[in-house]
């Protein structure tokens, strides 16, 4: 039993890391005013380019960068259509995903031959950064063991994220920017470049979730990679209403569900249903604060 | 999200600012479609495909010979109703993301109403089969449309999450409830043969799902034209305080699109579960509601151009298939193009999209 719960919690939190890289991304982007709905794309991008840096370079550190900078400048460049050509940016996110699934897969079938999934010889995967031996401290020692330098680096971004977006120069004109963007304007900030600067954080996050979901462990790309969780990210900042800390918890929550599904199984708990859940918490979670606020309201 | 809102005409005859609006919507359609393929070209060009010849191919490959067009059409069916469903809101302001949810779920009814129901039923499976899917799909897109009406629960999120679900729980039935005991893993039973609709070219899959498909653009273009609710919808997505000035029921007005939206694209569902495919399997919508969205968007809702739209990227998905047989350019072009399609359709290019289109 005990063992079961330690297998449970590491894969919860492998599990969580690349949702809650590019709910990062998302919530930050959306506290510039900005509904990422290309987080998907992103990330997408970010696990192809990862495969193809680290296979070419064999360096992990390397292709987890290039992952991130492709992904920030693919959000640059979609935050433009919408802060300067005024693009509906649900549309234009809508576009986008199914722009970046046909473009690698263009790239994947001209320059590399494949079609569906990519096999790249020497392909480094992330390092653990605890020695193995941690593995025997109880419940918590197989997760310890398999701390990868991306799942760190995600839960020290939430730690510091409510401080960054609270306490800094750039956070606060960035929520300016998505709170009162006629008063940031008034004030004298570009709150247009602001909301870019969003998007290209949102996509440099997921750029790194992607190359988190090829170099974690299986070390290829496959089209179906990132099979929605752009969305049920969206879906967990969504449902913690843009808390850093609330928004990683959800997406430990998810992480857990994607861990237990297949024993749930076991169980009779169907894994389609409960594949769906992130996606009915939000609706449930969006439904009771609406209803709240009209109680209110009307008190 | 209104655009715009309409210019004044004033000091100009009534016929010229008639054919310059003409002159702007199709302006308007060919705009994004010249940047995608502008696009396509240069990504074609990029690994030494001449684009003109692969769009010449494209051409023909699309509408060559009536084998080929009845192809496209064929390819097209799904997104008549998608488009429309999407454009019936679009044009309410309604920002509905879930047709594809709920064209699923049409299909997945469909799909059980036609192997489910006894076969001595003959010629009544159809029908019965497309009430089931417009209810159920109907009912889909009613819950999200109530709870934006009723709560405010932002629309964009809720259908979208809607998707994912409706994906989940076929996903579910099919490999339960539904399951074949024939064939293998999610899929559903053949449809009887007599619930089967039509096929209107034989060897081709152009099926008679196609006709009601343009019947459907046809209702919706005097729905949105001719009924007292249609012009309404309208107002509310012109503007919902004047709307609400001149005395529209707003909450009615946003439920009665959802509503009518789910029914539409239930009954693309079934038509394509009944003429198509003749079962449900998972993967049953290839993005059909997201097409559909590029479609209306292309369109600017209106009716013509939805029957246009379909029809390109119908052309587009069938020529798709049989160029990469007979050359090196991958299916994925397609969606290349229309993911540009769909970012240049709702960019303001210059002062011509400052106006606002007309349904219809």
């Amino acid at each position: 039993m005990m063992q079961i719960a330690e297998q449970v919690l590491a894969a919860s939190v492998v599990l969580a890391t690349p949702i809650l890289l590019a709910a990062i991304g998302g919530l930050v982007n959306r506290q510039g005013g900005i509904v990422n709905i290309a987080l998907e794309a992103k990330m997408l991008a970010g696990a192809f380019v990862a495969v193809v840096v680290s296979s070419a370079t064999g360096s992990w550190l390397v292709a987890v960068l290039a992952a991130a900078i492709v992904s920030a400048a693919i959000g640059y460049l979609f935050s433009l259509t919408i802060t300067r050509a005024r693009a509906n940016m649900i549309i234009a996110g809508l576009g986008l995903n199914v722009l970046v699934a046909g473009f690698v897969g263009f790239i994947m079938n001209v320059g590399f031959d494949a079609s569906g999934t990519l096999r790249m010889p020497d392909v480094e995967l992330l390092p653990k950064l605890l020695p193995g031996s941690v593995a025997a401290l109880p419940l918590v020692g197989e997760a310890l063991a398999d701390l990868d330098p991306l799942t760190v680096f995600a839960w020290l971004s939430v730690a510091a994220l409510p401080f960054l977006l609270a306490n800094t120069r750039l956070g606060l004109r960035l929520r300016a920017a998505g709170n009162a963007a006629h008063v940031a304007r008034a004030v004298g900030l570009r709150e247009k470049s602001l909301q870019d600067f969003g998007t290209a954080f949102a996509g440099f996050y997921s750029g790194l979730a992607g190359a988190h979901l090829a170099l974690a462990s299986i070390g290829l790309f496959n089209e179906g990679l990132t099979a929605g969780r752009g969305f049920i990210a969206l879906a967990a900042f969504y449902f913690a209403r843009n808390r850093p800390v609330g928004t990683a918890l959800v997406c430990l929550f998810f992480g857990f569900l994607d861990a237990t599904q297949i024993r749930l199984q076991t169980v009779g708990l169907p894994p389609q249903l409960i594949g769906t859940l992130p996606y009915a918490m939000v609706i449930l979670g969006l439904c009771l604060t609406a209803w709240n606020l009209k109680r209110k309201a009307q008190a | 999200m209104a655009e715009a809102t309409t210019e004044p005409a004033a000091g100009r005859s009534s016929l010229m600012p008639a054919l310059e609006r003409m002159a702007a919507d199709i302006l308007r359609f060919a705009l994004p479609v010249l940047f995608a393929f502008f696009v396509g070209a240069v990504v074609l060009a990029f690994i030494g495909e001449n684009p003109l010849d692969t769009y010449a191919l494209m051409l023909s490959e699309g509408f060559g010979s009536s084998r080929r067009l009845a192809a496209t059409l064929s390819a097209a069916t799904p997104l008549l109703f998608t488009a429309v469903a999407t454009a019936i809101c679009f044009r309410s302001g309604v920002f509905n993301v879930g047709v594809d949810g709920a064209f699923v779920l049409g299909g997945l009814a469909a799909a059980a109403a036609g192997t489910l129901l006894p076969v001595a039923f003959g010629w009544s499976i159809a029908p019965l089969a497309m009430v089931a899917a417009m209810a159920v799909a109907g009912v889909w897109l009613y819950v999200p449309g109530l709870l934006l009406a009723r709560l405010d629960v932002d629309e964009v999120v809720s259908t979208l999450m809607l998707n994912f679900i409706a994906l989940g729980l076929s996903g579910f039935l099919v490999n339960t409830l539904l399951l074949s005991e024939t064939s293998g893993n999610n899929t559903t039973d053949t449809i009887h043969a007599v619930a089967e609709l039509s096929r209107l070219m034989p060897p081709s899959t152009l099926h008679s799902g196609f006709l009601i498909g343009l019947a459907c653009v046809f209702a919706y273009w005097v729905w949105a034209r001719w009924t007292p609710a249609g012009y309404e919808a309208k107002l509310v997505g012109l503007n919902q305080r004047f709307a609400r000035a001149v005395g529209i029921a707003i909450p009615a007005s946003i439920v009665l699109v959802m509503a009518i939206s789910g029914i539409v694209a239930g009954l693309g569902g079934a038509s394509h579960a009944l003429g198509q495919v003749h079962k449900f399997s998972d993967g049953f919508s290839a993005g059909y509601g997201f097409t559909g969205m590029a479609v209306a968007l292309l369109a600017r809702n209106s009716a013509f151009g939805i029957v246009f739209g379909a029809v390109l990227f119908g052309a587009l998905a069938s020529a798709g298939t049989t160029i990469q047989l007979f050359s090196d350019v991958p299916l994925d072009i397609v969606n290349v193009i229309e993911g540009t399609v769909m970012i240049f359709a709702v960019m303001e290019l210059g002062r011509l999209s400052l106006r606002r289109g007309r349904a219809s």
